[in-house]
């Protein structure tokens, strides 16, 4: 699926958040939206009809759009889309600029087990500082709770469409 | 001009100087007209040096006169007294004129307002007098006198005689370091206090006389680490030791956020006072978000009272300061952690949320692939519907397809309903909860349906670049062929 690649190259350029904040405000959910929908229906008629795959892939692209919405800014979502790309096995056509938090100035005890937990949960957690850490948990979360509200709105809608659609199928001339 | 000299100069000015009086009547400079012996003794320190040093000196001993037994009642008047010499000891070379604006001043001063002080006053006020303002640095003395004045009247004269003793005397070559980092960090200061003046609290404003003077101090310390033992000495107070006193003020000032709001200022520790009581007043000025950063890389920090003042525990401080606030941060965001108490605690519980968010993220996927292709196979039929519907006049980027074979014809129609889509998903961003016009975009895959399944990343690329720019148009019939 070359979804991912070419959100990578255009995912920058549509994003415009150069917020210095330690929470950024998010780009409105509309950019999350739409990415999604797109997404979305490019894997709805992908070959592979098994479900599992489809849903493995539609959570890849979820994760995929909430990253690029957040921004390369966030180290998290660098770290996400690094990990997508690498699950696809392909090479990613532009290389993500390697995120600052290579330069270790501390390097990250795993001594407290929230802490390493935290790491774990949180995508590209391992090799941040704890500050970093846990303004990269926020971001995160707000962007995890915004992907979950929209993918929740979509599944409702859908299943509204469906029902309609179904009351419709029984007359087919009848639509609207 | 030994040490004791000048210490005997500062008892004697505070002896005499009353709030409402002027304090150069007690010069004993015979030198000139200073109403200030501290001015004077700035004056020759810093004749060898640069005018900043001579300013900083006098800064430091004008606020720390008044201080000494100005009632709060006269701050206003202290204060642009203070405001004033400020202003003659920058802009003329000479004290004369100091003592020759003192006197106006005292009248002028005492007629405005105990309300917050317009630092136009004040510069209103040199110009009357016919000074050649330098306007930045008239800015720097007023914030700082502004800043200075704001601690008068409940600082502990002595150790702020003492210190202000020891600043004077600190070594020239610190003098310029110390005193441009005083000047330019008080800018930073005053301009966060400018809207709280008068201080809002007395303790806050007692401490920071001290931790001014002290970070003078401290800094020059750094700058010139020999001048401090004279501090000492010279101080028969109780002070704390100097060395003490220079290690946490070697640390630029930062505004803590959390920290000593709970302090109380008690006369005993004047370093770890200031510092509570610096603290204490400046948290809102710390919600701006540090936003004056120091002209430094330092991040300013103080020492609070009881705790350890060495250079490590200060970065550890800020560094747990930081760690709170993005705690609150999260706190905030995860629901039910408002109750929570303790680092562990809520971090376990966002560790939890953040998981289930996780989890909910893969189960909507799974619910959204299993309730595709249902909609898919419904879809088809109302294709022809939403092709109709993807004929609204809106603001399509017409692809100029050339092939006329279903595929493309299709593909040109998908595209259609894609810009359909987008738009719609435009108009609905506001309403994601509500109805989503999602009936263009199932069309759209049934469309892309009869184009095959190969190749969705071109049909990919083609869709982005009908959405992106409309120039991209030759882009498309040729992914399409390569169908």
């Amino acid at each position: 699926m070359g979804v991912i690649d070419i959100m990578d190259a255009k995912g920058t350029s549509s994003l415009g958040n150069p917020n210095p904040n330690i929470l950024t405000p998010h780009p409105s959910k509309s950019s999350v939206a739409i990415r999604f929908l797109r997404v979305l229906s490019l894997v709805r008629h992908t070959a592979s009809s098994s479900p599992s795959s489809r849903a493995c892939r539609i959570r890849r692209a979820a994760c995929s759009c909430m990253a690029y919405s957040a921004g390369p800014r966030r180290a998290w979502s660098r770290a996400l889309l690094r990990k997508l790309v690498r699950r696809r096995r392909k090479p990613p056509r532009r290389d993500l600029p390697r995120p600052a938090a290579i330069i270790r100035r501390r390097r990250p005890v795993g001594g407290d087990r929230l802490e390493v937990a935290l790491r774990r949960v949180v995508p590209g957690g391992a090799g941040m500082e704890y500050c970093r850490l846990l303004e990269e948990a926020a971001d995160y979360v707000k962007c995890l709770v915004m992907q979950v509200r929209l993918m929740q709105s979509i599944v409702d809608f859908e299943s509204h469409v469906h029902s309609v659609n179904k009351r419709s199928e029984i007359d087919p001339g009848d639509r609207n | 001009m030994s040490g004791m000299e000048k210490e005997r100069f500062f008892v004697g000015n505070w002896q005499l100087a009353d709030a409402g009086l002027p304090l150069g009547v007690n010069s004993s400079s015979g030198a000139d007209q200073l109403p200030n012996s501290f001015v004077n003794l700035g004056w020759e320190h810093a004749m060898r040096q640069n005018s900043h040093a001579h300013i900083e000196s006098a800064l430091s001993s004008l606020v720390s006169s008044p201080s000494f037994n100005a009632p709060a009642g006269n701050d206003s008047v202290v204060i642009r007294e203070l405001i004033g010499r400020l202003g003659s000891i920058c802009n003329s070379g000479d004290a004369s004129p100091s003592s020759r604006y003192h006197s106006p001043r005292a009248s002028y001063y005492s007629t405005p307002l105990n309300s917050p002080p317009k630092l136009n006053i004040s510069g209103a006020d040199h110009q009357q007098q016919g000074m050649l303002v330098n306007p930045t640095a008239d800015a720097q003395f007023e914030l700082f006198a502004e800043s200075a004045a704001s601690k008068l009247g409940f600082a502990e004269a002595g150790k702020l005689s003492r210190v202000s003793s020891s600043q004077s005397l600190a070594a020239p070559s610190g003098k310029e370091v110390t005193v441009s980092d005083a000047v330019m960090e008080m800018p930073k200061f005053g301009r966060g206090r400018v809207s709280k003046w008068p201080p809002p609290e007395a303790s806050s404003a007692s401490g920071k006389l001290p931790a001014v003077v002290a970070e003078n101090n401290g800094r020059k310390r750094k700058a010139a680490p020999k001048g401090k033992g004279k501090a000492s000495p010279s101080s028969s107070l109780a002070m704390d030791p100097p060395p003490k006193e220079g290690n946490p003020d070697s640390k630029r000032r930062k505004q803590a956020e959390a920290s000593a709001a709970d302090r109380s200022p008690t006369v005993s520790k004047p370093k770890t006072e200031q510092n509570s009581s610096d603290d204490g007043q400046k948290p809102t000025e710390n919600d701006n978000a540090n936003p004056p950063e120091p002209p430094k890389d330092y991040i300013h920090v103080r020492a609070r009272r009881g705790q350890a003042t060495d250079g490590h525990s200060l970065a550890e401080r800020v560094r747990r300061e930081k760690i709170s606030e993005r705690m609150k941060l999260l706190q905030d965001l995860v629901p039910g952690c408002n109750k929570v108490t303790g680092k562990a605690v809520m971090l376990d519980e966002i560790i939890n949320y953040i998981q289930s968010l996780q989890r909910q993220v893969e189960f909507l996927s799974m619910k959204l692939a299993t309730l595709n292709p249902q909609l898919e196979f419904n879809m088809v039929c109302l294709l022809p519907k939403d092709m109709h519907q993807a004929d609204v006049p809106l603001p399509q980027q017409v692809f100029p397809l050339d092939t006329a074979t279903s595929p493309f014809s299709f593909a040109q129609q998908s595209l259609k309903i894609a810009e359909t889509n987008r738009f719609n998903t435009h108009a609905a961003k506001n309403q994601l909860d509500s109805s989503i016009q999602l009936p263009p975009i199932v069309g759209l895959t049934d469309a892309t349906n009869y184009l095959g399944n190969s190749d969705k990343d071109d049909l990919w690329y083609v869709i982005q670049t009908g959405f992106a720019r409309s120039q991209e148009a030759p882009f498309s019939p040729q992914t399409l062929r390569a169908e």
